[in-house]
């Protein structure tokens, strides 16, 4: 099957490399920046273009993958689904729940697979945590507790610093956290967010979100775009005969660079490789969803309901009040 | 030489405090008092004290000040007694179970012209002290947000009832980190959210989990876990952390964490062995000062009414299921 990557910047890469590691061919390489197209096509010998629309229609064509900025998912996901095209679209699936019904709509009438890559389902360490709790070691779980985040990503031309654009780091980021929680854990009954980004248009976000699930579990989630270096990811779960964490700051691997000059302090940078990047395992996950087998472990409800829990949280954010999802 | 009692040994830290007037050269612990006679017997003889089951008899001793650690309920008549006789106080936090009951402590502290302070032995930890110099130097700038935690394991006994507890794990384990935050950056609290519940199987007819939203003057947000979520097995008490988010950076601070990891195989355990600074003892050594100064222990009543402000807050947003303002 061929592949036509649609943005081709850092995720765009980065997907490119999981479906080529799949066996998949990239056949197209489109950005609306022809240089970013062809520095990517050049790597897998494919064809760069800048008309996104003629990328879309190509016979030649089976899989587009949507890896451009979020608010331009919309329309290429109506685009690419009325070109009867299997769909990939990176997380979120659209930048409002309103533009997800259309482009869903579209994808059903359409009847073609589109796969929307809430990744964290596929890291190992979150699904230990969730097949852990799921065991009963723990007990029942009551509380969770997870933390997200790092420095303020840029983007081409800024794009993640534009809240209108990204939707901070309630949209952008803790929306993995919505997914996975929903995931493991069910649906989500209110939710009540406090954020930065919204009052202060600086270069950064800190948001602090509590999920009250229908369960009645407590999650309390923290999704930071507010620290100058770093990525780092925390998860607790609480429950009624024990305890679970996780702390990617643990890693096995610390890589520190020596540096010379006075240029910019020196920083660690953790590394903890698995046998399979869980990029690639959504990937496959997509492929033989594809193929007619199950549903994919993602679904596009999903994801909607995923954006769904993130636009009550921007709401909450902006009234000071809790949402009823 | 202050003279210093320990009015009830209900409280945990009691046995803390009491070992910290006995090492301080300019103090003694010459009586306890009790509702608990075997219990405050037992202080007694551990601490080298003379045990009281008359309350007047032990306020009348010649002591010059006490150290209050009942159920949190009892709080307010603990300390209305001890103003009356004159003394100095130092009470436990939560300095009261509501904000009418801390009023009137304060009230009748005041009218007797004794000093009352708050036990919020964070201000002595020597980690949230540089944390408090840093920030007020200006190193972090503005500070735009705060995210706090203070878990720990489930205490059990009265704790676990909300009648003499006043509330459960969200009163608990909110009071301190309210406390370190006012103090740290200088602004009050305006508004509060809470959800919490009873989710963790703890044997107790409160609540053993909160997650608590706040808002402070000059628009700083906050979050906050309050919480006996520790497993039985954990290696610790629990913690007290706070990440502060400025204009000029961020600093987090895990103030109880320097420690070490102790692996036994006689009780086949893991767990922590702290070697960081006594906060509990800056906290006395601070009290018997203002005792013999007579003026006012640093951390003031005042100081600990804020606090239940906060607490009393956050139960009435679980109640109503809105944000509400600190001062209803
Ligand atoms: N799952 C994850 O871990 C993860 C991580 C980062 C980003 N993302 C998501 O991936 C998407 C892309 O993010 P990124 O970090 O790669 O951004 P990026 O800015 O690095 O790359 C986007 C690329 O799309 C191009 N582009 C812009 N408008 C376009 C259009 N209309 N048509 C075609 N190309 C266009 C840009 O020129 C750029 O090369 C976003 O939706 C983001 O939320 C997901």
């Amino acid at each position: 099957m061929n592949v036509a990557i649609v943005g081709c910047g850092a995720m765009g890469q980065l997907h490119a490399q999981m479906a080529s590691n799949c066996g998949l061919r990239i056949a197209v390489c489109a950005d609306a920046v022809k240089a970013r197209a062809s520095a990517l096509a050049k790597i897998h010998g494919a064809v760069a273009v800048a008309d996104i629309d003629a990328a879309l229609a190509r016979k030649d064509v089976d899989i587009v993958a949507l890896t451009s900025p979020t608010p331009t998912h919309a329309k290429l996901i109506v685009a690419a689904a009325k070109a009867g095209k299997a769909i990939f679209c990176e997380k979120p699936i659209t930048r409002t729940v309103a533009e997800g019904r259309t482009a869903l709509t579209a994808v059903q009438k359409a009847g073609v697979p589109l796969f929307v890559g809430h990744v964290v389902r596929y890291f190992q360490e979150f699904e230990a945590l969730r097949l852990q709790a799921q065991s009963g070691v723990i007990g029942h779980v009551g509380f969770i507790k997870t933390f997200r985040g790092g420095m303020c990503p840029v983007g081409s031309a800024g794009w993640f610093r534009d809240f209108a654009k990204s939707g901070g780091a309630v949209l952008d980021l803790l929306i993995h956290d919505f997914d996975w929680i929903r995931y493991a854990f069910g649906d989500i009954e209110r939710v009540f967010c406090q954020n930065l980004m919204r009052e202060r248009p600086t270069i950064m976000d800190y948001a602090m979100v509590t999920l009250t699930l229908k369960s009645g579990v407590i999650a309390q989630t923290i999704g930071s775009w507010a620290h100058p270096e770093g990525f780092r990811v925390k998860a607790e779960l609480c429950g009624t005969d024990g305890m679970l964490t996780y702390d990617s700051a643990e890693a096995p691997i610390a890589v520190m660079p020596r540096q010379h000059g006075k240029k910019s302090p020196n920083t660690i940078v953790p590394s903890s490789p698995v046998d399979k990047s869980p990029y690639q395992l959504e990937w496959e996950d997509f492929i033989a969803h594809i193929g007619g087998h199950a549903p994919a472990r993602v679904t596009p409800e999903d994801a909607l309901a995923a954006l769904h829990i993130a636009e009550c949280a921007l709401k909450s954010a902006k009234t000071g009040a809790p949402v009823t999802v | 030489m202050m003279k210093i009692g320990v009015m009830s040994f209900a409280h945990m830290h009691a046995y803390s405090y009491a070992a910290c007037l006995n090492d301080l050269p300019k103090a003694t612990l010459p009586a306890v008092w009790d509702d608990d006679p075997k219990r405050g017997k037992a202080a007694a003889k551990r601490f080298d004290a003379a045990y009281f089951s008359d309350l007047h008899r032990f306020l009348y001793s010649g002591l010059d000040g006490v150290i209050v650690c009942s159920e949190n309920v009892k709080h307010r008549k603990m300390v209305e007694a001890a103003a009356k006789a004159g003394l100095w106080i130092l009470c436990e936090k939560p300095l009261a179970v509501t904000v009418a009951d801390a009023r009137a402590m304060i009230a009748a502290c005041k009218k007797a012209g004794v000093g009352l302070g708050t036990a919020f032995p964070c201000r002595f930890a020597p980690t949230l002290i540089e944390v408090h110099d840093r920030v007020r130097a200006g190193e972090l700038g503005e500070i735009y947000a705060a995210s706090c935690t203070n878990n720990g394991k489930f205490p059990g006994g009265w704790f676990a009832d909300e009648k003499q507890a006043g509330g459960g794990a969200t009163m608990d384990h909110t009071v301190h980190v309210a406390d370190a935050l006012r103090w740290i950056t200088g602004k009050e609290f305006v508004k509060v959210y809470c959800e919490k519940g009873r989710l963790l199987g703890r044997d107790t007819n409160s609540d053993d989990v909160g997650s608590v939203h706040m808002e402070m003057d000059g628009g700083t947000i906050v979050s906050h876990v309050a919480s006996w979520n520790r497993a039985k097995s954990f290696p610790t008490w629990g913690d007290v952390t706070i990440e502060l988010i400025g204009e000029k950076g961020v600093l987090h601070v895990d103030a109880f964490s320097q420690k070490l990891d102790v692996y036994c195989d006689k009780t086949m355990r893991h767990e922590w062995a702290s070697w960081g600074g006594n906060a509990d003892m800056g906290l006395v050594r601070d009290f018997v000062e203002a005792v013999r100064a007579r003026h006012a222990p640093s951390v003031t009543g005042e100081d600990g009414l804020r606090a239940v402000e906060v607490t009393e807050a956050a139960y009435r947003s679980a109640e109503t299921g809105k944000m509400v303002s600190v001062r209803a």
